[in-house]
């Protein structure tokens, strides 16, 4: 693949992550949060093929789309699902 | 500057925006477990970071393994001259492994937090160790 064709997807997939950290900082359902930043996981995940980073690929899916969601997950249904607003 | 160079300048400054944006996260937001969210995005993108800088843009880069057993002169020059710097791909391996160490840590220490305090506010949670 030709490195512009490579750096334009690679801005589309850019894109994609920072409005999906925007929406993961913002939201206030800790479950949402974690399924955002899942799916920035995955754009970062095509990123590292894209930068030529095979290996990197691999690690990178199973730990940012598989272990961190679940330990989250878990430490979420462990303690509160929303955040309070603080004003108690 | 030619369209390439522009187009790696925004990338970059695309990366930038995100490690911002987690900054952001990790200074103002009051609770723990998205803090420790903010965290995991600003450790990852400063990793791409790293890898983004050691692509090579010219003449049609090569993922940095070499694919033969006995290579001659001329193939390693041509791998040499054309492949993708190994090394950042190298350290950012070990990175994602110690922070995903850090991150069940982390975790840990939260819902002890939680468990202890019966918040995840960190403002409440200053209140209580107070009194």
């Amino acid at each position: 693949m030709s490195p512009e064709i490579a750096l334009l997807i690679m801005l589309y997939l850019g894109l994609v992550s920072l409005a999906a950290t925007v929406k993961a900082i913002m939201d206030r359902d800790l479950v949402k949060a974690i399924a955002y930043s899942a799916i920035q996981s995955i754009a970062y995940a095509i990123m590292y093929a894209l930068l030529l980073a095979p290996d990197i690929l691999i690690v990178y899916l199973a730990v940012g789309a598989g272990i961190y969601p679940v330990l989250m997950l878990y430490a979420v249904s462990k303690t509160r699902r929303y955040e309070e607003d603080g004003s108690e | 500057m030619t369209p390439t160079t522009t187009l790696y300048v925004l990338n970059l400054a695309v990366l930038l925006a995100v490690a911002l944006v987690g900054v952001y996260g990790v200074l103002a937001k009051k609770n723990i477990i998205k803090k420790i969210i903010a965290l995991t995005i600003l450790g990852d993108t400063v990793n791409t970071i790293a890898i983004y800088l050691g692509y090579r843009v010219k003449n049609n880069p090569l993922p940095p393994i070499l694919p033969y057993l006995h290579p001659t002169q001329q193939e390693i020059s041509v791998f040499a001259s054309r492949a993708v710097d190994p090394i950042p791909q190298a350290l950012v391996i070990t990175a994602i492994v110690i922070n995903l160490a850090v991150t069940a840590f982390l975790l840990f220490l939260a819902v002890k937090i939680y468990q202890h305090y019966g918040t995840l506010d960190y403002r409440r949670i200053l209140e209580k160790m107070r009194r």
